[in-house]
């Protein structure tokens, strides 16, 4: 009896635990299925088009215009705040006007002169004004954050009420462009200053409002920052003082969310949800329901160094051709998915100044066997260093191993040597890398930004021993001509003579473009992938 | 006058046991205090080890290449100072009750782990109650079924358990209950449609019926489910071996064999018994599954977007946030300090062979 007894409170106690497990699990079924979105306004939900869930996994340090810099936080300052000029859509060859109505250039591309709209009113009520942007493009500069590089050069004054003016120091095509990014951002300047911001040169060290700004937003824009967790969500709520369209959503909601958990829940989505980590291999096998759009914003490439110091194997140019020859491009970029395109040049196809798709590179291990015995090089070994992680969704690794074996079958052993991130970044700084890979997004979504960074003698050249010295006349000349480009259009041909160098002379190998990517369920309109910086404009993401 | 007699020592043994318990808790305390302070000065250290900075980490590449922006970024972050006295400046602060602010939220780190640790809490709570219950009952069965088909089945479950990695089995649950089935949220603490209810205790589930909102709570509750159910079964896994050794071993002692020759009934040795003796090692690992379980789920919470302490230590590692790293560790350690002091008093309340005195 005893022995029954005591058996059945054991029996009883793991039923009682499964039981609770299974009830809960199955009341789950009246939710929404998965990180909400789905409209149940009967038990106290917003109705459909109340709600928008944005997922993606995300860093973001700030929401203050000044300091934002990764992408999720581009996203949200994108739809708080209102900049000069806009783009729509995936477009990013023409800004168009949102606060500026209006805008002239002078012959020399030096000085913009931008006419104000008179219907701009911060979320407060009060009217934006020249000197609110003039405040807001000093301040971004004087901040010194990350995206004080991006109006580098740029000075901002106001002439007369509802003008401004930026002044470059050199000839700058794109300045409107670089003023559409989302650290450009309009601040209240007033309600700023009252928080402890200031656009003075010391405000490094002087500013004091980035806290602030990271619970409450200053703009002028569609949404207003509701609350921000850097760890888990951002949420906005539609700005009830909008002066342009009211927005498409009462709330929107950005979650952290681990891409393999976006996939499961947009598989199973109801309601209006947007995911934004989806790409390569994870776009397949998705409901034909969603709708999916992409953009081809980022390369991958190879660096070798260029100091014989550091390697005389990678610095050698015939080694550099051999290798650029022994790529199966086609293959690689089939490895990222049906989304990827093989490289032509450095800019990916996003981007006005791309090179023609017909003119992609092509694998020749005839002229990789010629460039190899003209390197003088016998049988070499060198190291791949590489970021362990998966980028886009897809893991480095696999292209790395695959970089691998193309080079193997020229006669190049390459040995893997996968690194956590932030080892990684900290050798390529150290710029003492033989031989690394890594993806790149451009800063702002003009070609020309990549000469700033890959020509010889700049940032990232220099990191592999890319000086000018060390480079031909030619190819200085071709990123000089390119930088002296007095409108968009000639620039834009310039890089393309300057990519068709770089791909005959350069210590860069361009591999492949890969997209990014917005996957929407059905019911969300304008849900269109955006290579200007903020992936989706969630301005003009609405119901339909 | 006798009843003088016979208070008088038992009020004497009463103080003595009160002073060496309070002697015990200084003497704890203290040790407490250098630990925790060996604690910041290894991390410190390690994390200097470590290639790479929250400066690489956290910088574009335009932006490393801008001296001024580098100088702000060092000065900002005071990395600009000698290493020995950003540690000094680091302890000094820690003094003041100040855990310096992360690099990677821009907040205090005290009012992370203020905002993550109730979230860790919300699922450790209950997962740890389950765990218990299950795992008591589950070792204490195979103990007593030693060698036959019952024990067998709860051998193998528990090496599934154990060999079964947290990220695999996150993501099979998740696919199961909310992919196949579902019956189920697939991640987050609150579906996107409710407005979080004021924080008063962090727990959502509990501020929400705080709050008058029953519906919300029961939607935290659910949203709280898979990770409960996982973090469960990776706990009780461990537990149930423990239960099930130690008790085999207190089935194995002579009086108990003496407690079942005298025809004491089975119910009766088992519960005064065995389980009374068995359960003083297992306090302990339940201690440790428990501090575990507060200090870090990292897996788990990732892939339930769950965001808690193991979430907010995962990213602070990434992106080499000292500040959060610090403050982190030193959470961990006054956890686990913790957890043990709780179970070393314990012994004391469940076993009278180990007391304080």
């Amino acid at each position: 009896m005893g022995v029954r007894s005591s058996r059945s409170r054991i029996v009883a106690a793991v039923a009682t635990a499964a039981a609770l497990t299974l009830t809960a699990c199955t009341a789950g079924g009246s939710g929404s299925g998965g990180g909400g979105g789905a409209a149940t306004d009967d038990d106290g939900g917003s109705a459909q088009g109340g709600t928008l869930t944005v997922s993606t996994s995300f860093v973001v340090n700030s929401l203050d215009p000044g300091q934002v810099y990764e992408a999720t936080g581009a996203l949200a300052v994108h739809a708080m705040y209102d900049t000069l000029v806009t783009f729509e859509g995936s477009d990013v060859s023409t800004p168009v006007p949102l606060l500026a109505e209006s805008w002239e250039v002078n012959d020399d591309a030096t000085e913009f002169t931008f006419t104000l709209t008179e219907d701009a009113v911060f979320s407060d009520g009060e009217p934006v004004t020249a000197e609110d942007v003039v405040f807001s493009i000093n301040r971004l500069h004087n901040l010194q954050g990350s995206p004080a590089v991006t109006v580098e050069g740029l000075a901002a004054s106001s002439p007369e009420e509802g003008v401004v003016v930026v002044t470059s120091e050199v000839p700058n095509p794109n300045v409107p462009t670089i003023l559409a990014m989302p650290a450009a951002g309009v601040l209240n300047s007033e309600q700023a200053s009252a928080e402890g911001a200031t656009d003075a040169e010391d405000a490094a060290s002087a500013d004091a409002a980035t806290d602030f700004l990271n619970t409450t937003s200053l703009g002028s824009g569609p949404y207003v920052l509701d609350s921000f967790d850097p760890a888990s969500e951002i949420v906005l709520t539609a700005n009830p003082e909008y002066w342009g369209e009211a927005p498409g959503y009462e709330r929107i909601v950005v979650s952290n969310v681990e891409a393999e958990t976006q996939k499961l829940t947009m598989a199973r989505a109801e309601g209006d949800q947007v995911a934004l980590d989806l790409s390569g291999r994870l776009l397949e096998d998705l409901p034909e329901t969603l709708q999916v759009s992409a953009s081809q914003d980022t390369f991958y490439f190879l660096t070798l160094h260029q100091d014989p110091a550091i390697s005389e194997i990678t610095s050698n140019p015939d080694f550099v051709q051999a290798l650029r020859a022994s790529i199966d491009y086609q293959g690689l970029a089939a490895l990222f998915g049906e989304d990827a395109l093989p490289a032509a040049g450095m800019v990916p196809t996003a981007f006005p100044g791309a090179l023609p798709e017909d003119e992609a590179q092509q694998r020749d291990l005839d002229a990789a066997a010629d460039f190899l015995a003209d390197s003088g090089i016998e049988d070499p070994t060198v190291e791949l260093m590489y970021p362990a992680i998966t980028y886009r969704g897809v893991d480095l690794a696999t292209i790395a191993t695959k970089i691998q074996f193309d080079a193997g079958e020229a006669g190049i052993e390459v040995v893997l040597d996968p690194q956590p991130i932030a080892s990684f970044l900290e050798a390529q700084t150290a710029g003492e890398v033989p031989f690394r890979f890594s993806p790149q997004s451009l800063n702002y979504p003009v070609a020309s930004s990549l000469v700033n960074n890959f020509a010889p003698g700049q940032a990232s050249a220099l990191r592999s021993g890319w000086t000018e010295e060390r480079a031909s006349e030619e190819m200085v000349a071709a990123g000089e001509a390119v930088q002296a480009a007095g409108d968009a259009e000639s620039q834009v041909e310039a890089m393309r003579e300057w990519q068709e160098l770089l791909n005959e002379q350069s210590p860069f190998i361009t591999l492949a473009y890969n997209s990014g990517v917005v996957v929407a369920t059905e019911t969300v309109g304008g849900a269109e992938y955006s290579p200007a910086g903020w992936q989706v404009d969630l301005r003009a993401v609405a119901p339909q | 006058m006798t009843t003088t007699l016979t208070a008088q020592p038992q009020r004497s043994r009463w103080r003595v046991q009160g002073y060496a318990l309070a002697a015990y808790l200084l003497r704890r305390l203290v040790i407490t205090a250098v630990l925790l302070l060996g604690v910041t000065l290894v991390t410190f250290i390690l994390v200097q080890l470590v290639p790479g900075d929250s400066m690489t980490a956290t910088l574009s590449e335009a932006a490393l290449a801008d001296p001024e922006i580098v100088a702000a970024y060092r000065q900002r972050w005071g990395l600009d100072e000698p290493l020995y006295v950003q540690y000094f400046v680091y302890l000094g602060n820690l003094l003041g009750g100040d855990l310096g602010v992360s690099q990677q939220t821009g907040r205090s780190v005290l009012q992370d782990l203020l905002t993550y640790v109730p979230a860790t809490m919300e699922i450790a709570l209950p997962a740890m109650a389950l765990s218990l219950v299950i795992g008591v009952a589950v070792g204490l069965y195979a103990a007593v079924r030693h060698g036959r088909a019952g024990d067998q089945v709860v051998r193998a479950g528990t090496l599934l358990g154990l060999s079964t990695p947290p990220f695999w089995l996150s993501l099979l649950v998740l696919y199961v209950f909310f992919f196949v089935l579902g019956v189920s949220p697939s991640g987050g603490r609150l579906s996107t449609y409710w407005v979080p209810p004021d924080q008063v205790t962090g727990l959502v589930s509990v501020d929400a019926l705080l709050a008058g909102e029953p519906a919300m709570a029961w939607d935290a509750v659910q949203h709280a489910v898979l990770p409960v159910l996982v973090l469960t079964v990776l706990t009780v896994a461990t537990l149930v071996r423990f239960v099930r050794s130690a008790m085999l071993e207190v089935l194995d002692q002579d009086y108990i064999r003496a407690a079942r020759a005298k025809g004491l009934p089975r119910r009766t040795v088992l519960a005064s018994h065995v389980l009374r003796a068995g359960l003083v090692p297992v306090i302990t690992v339940s201690g440790l599954a428990f501090a575990a379980l507060l200090s870090g789920t990292v897996l788990v919470e990732q892939i339930f977007s769950w965001p808690g302490v193991g979430q907010y230590a995962y990213r602070a590692a990434s992106a080499l946030d000292m500040p959060a790293i610090l403050g982190v560790s030193l959470f961990v350690a006054v956890v686990y300090t913790v957890v043990n002091l709780v179970v070393d008093l314990l012994y004391g309340l469940i076993d009278p062979r180990i007391r304080v005195a």
